[in-house]
């Protein structure tokens, strides 16, 4: 997936030279997120970059389903992908131990172990906590997808309200881990994990956008989305301090009643400027 | 009628079966003793011969023909292995301990310590890490290194005198299996790797580091005169023994190449299997899933 976006960038590129408007529609990031295995931007670049064990995959359950003619074909019942499901479902049970232990080796032993499995398994994963922070940002985005193809009040607000509102929901998915959150971020900005980190928020800014309904086909795109990145960044880390409390909300004492006005001032701005860039466009076309 | 030519076939099985066992001896398989062909039988014999000529001289052979790197491919392993307390091991063909050692320094050491909680320590004596060898000359040199490093009364080190094709441990009884440069010495790599797959719980990995493939067109050149000319000479003057030396270069030409053996883990069982070129291929780590 990262090759399609460079591939979407260059043409852009190239177009910008040639005219001043291009015409061309730039294929949305989220076209790919139908089929859910696909859909996850680490097991994508593993497909990608571990094509061989594919063949080992075939040859491993071709040759057991040969050896298992008489008995019930248990092999061939299971999907390809089964141990990546199973990492799965250690990571999952990984993140419940994260708040207590933090984004590390010692909360995936401890998921594996509840899941049953071997914690040795903590060795496989390519870049041990980062694959766990990457599950969990998949995992939020998942969901976050889920709510919007649920909810139809964001139709009633206006674009800024329902950039803002998604945001919001986005974040409110890390709240539980808030405290342990310094640590994921600092994973996510590691060099060998950056690449990774910086694709997962380019699709979920994506989201966002395809969401509020934005439909627009040129440079505006790319404007759009680097700006709601920038604001969902900035909003990321102000909640890191904040403090705020709620209403007598009965699960959380911290409601981040402060990040959520940030983050309208940071949205109305934006779309302020944006007005303001638009007005100077009309402005100075000749008459 | 069906049950009278069926009793049939049988007998006349039972009758040919004396005959099969006087053609076994003809038909017995051949496998490969560096570049001479040998019988199966004989394989694990001159093996045998070879590893209690060199045991004494081992470690410090590895270092020579290696310029040390091995202490660098072996700690490779063990950081993909990512051990961790309470863990059961078995480390296979791993008579002078090298990578046992090194796993249990690694679980032990001070920066994990200061990360644990009191769970761990419980848990850390736990721990257990088979050394399982077929060869007790190596297992004694592995035993005393043992001691000179002060591991010798720790209750993780567990000496066992096994052979990789027949291990005698439980079913689902480990949670790492490694095999450092000894993989290429078993007659029946496909049973090493079932057995392994048999001793490894679920979610339990396998770790292979062995000598491989150079496939870079002027390092191959470079690394075949450096092991046929340079080697069996070196062993002939450090350990006075040139023969186990060109075995053990002809072996390493001889060992399926790194993704024919990946195929091998593959159908032994494993999942996820992949391996890591260290020195442009001449050493190769294979690592597999079992679930």
């Amino acid at each position: 997936m990262y090759r399609s976006a460079a591939r979407r960038l260059l043409p852009a590129v190239c177009r910008r030279t040639g005219h001043f408007r291009s015409k061309a529609f730039p294929v949305r990031f989220s076209a790919p997120i139908i089929h859910p295995a696909a859909f996850s931007a680490a097991a994508a670049s593993e497909n990608a970059r571990n094509h061989k064990l594919n063949n080992f995959e075939a040859s491993n359950s071709s040759s057991s389903s040969s050896s298992n003619e008489g008995r019930k074909p248990r092999v061939t019942d299971r999907p390809k992908a089964h141990w990546q499901e199973e990492q799965a479902r250690v990571l999952q049970a990984s993140l419940r131990h994260v708040i207590s232990l933090g984004w590390s080796d010692a909360a995936m032993i401890a998921g594996a172990r509840e899941v049953g499995v071997s914690p040795s398994i903590v060795g496989s994963f390519p870049r041990k906590e980062a694959a766990l922070v990457e599950f969990f940002m998949d995992d939020c985005l998942q969901r976050l997808i889920d709510i919007i193809d649920l909810k139809e009040d964001l139709t009633n607000l206006i674009p800024s309200n329902r950039v803002a509102k998604l945001v919001r929901i986005r974040l409110e998915m890390q709240a539980p881990y808030i405290s342990k959150w310094p640590q994921a971020l600092s994973i996510q900005a590691q060099p060998s994990n950056i690449a990774t980190s910086f694709k997962q928020r380019a699709m979920l800014v994506d989201e966002i956008w395809h969401a509020a309904g934005d439909e627009s086909t040129d440079i505006d795109w790319y404007v759009k989305r680097t700006v709601l990145g920038g604001i969902y960044s900035t909003t990321e880390i102000y909640m890191l301090t904040d403090t705020s409390p709620g209403f007598a909300h009965l699960l959380s004492v911290v409601d981040f009643r402060d990040t959520w006005a940030f983050l309208d001032e940071r949205v109305r701005e934006a779309f302020d400027l944006k007005k303001t860039v638009q007005e100077e466009n009309l402005d100075s076309v000749p008459y | 009628m069906a049950l009278r030519s069926i009793y049939r076939g049988l007998k006349k099985n039972n009758l040919l079966s004396p005959l099969c066992n006087s053609c076994s001896h003809l038909h017995s398989h051949s496998t490969s003793f560096g570049y001479k062909e040998v019988r199966e039988e004989e394989k694990s014999q001159m093996v045998g011969n070879v590893f209690t000529s060199v045991a004494s001289s081992y470690d410090l052979m590895n270092d020579l023909m290696s310029g040390g790197l091995h202490r660098l491919w072996k700690e490779r392993l063990v950081s993909k292995l990512n051990p961790f307390p309470g863990m059961k091991h078995l480390d296979v063909a791993g008579g002078t301990g090298d990578v046992a050692f090194r796993i249990l320094e690694s679980i032990n050491n001070v920066g994990r310590r200061a990360m644990r909680d009191i769970h761990d320590d419980n848990v850390l004596d736990e721990t257990q890490i088979f050394v399982c060898d077929i060869n007790p000359n190596m297992l004694n040199v592995g035993k005393k290194r043992a001691q000179e490093r002060g591991f010798g009364d720790n209750k993780s080190l567990v000496w066992v005198e096994g052979d990789a094709e027949a291990l005698k441990f439980e079913d689902g009884s480990m949670d790492g299996y490694t095999i450092a440069f000894g993989i290429r010495n078993v007659t029946h790599i496909e049973k090493a790797l079932a057995e392994a797959h048999r001793v490894l719980k679920r979610g339990g990995r396998f770790l292979c580091l062995e000598l491989s493939h150079v496939e870079l067109p002027i390092f191959k050149d470079l690394y075949d005169y450096y092991s046929f000319s340079v080697i069996p000479a070196l062993g002939e003057l450090v350990a006075g023994d040139r023969e186990s030396y060109q075995y053990l270069v002809e072996s390493v030409r001889r060992f399926p190449s790194q993704e024919k053996f990946a195929k091998m883990i593959a159908e032994a069982g494993f999942d996820k299997v992949e391996y890591e070129n260290l020195v442009g291929g001449v050493v190769a780590i294979h690592s597999g899933l079992k679930f």
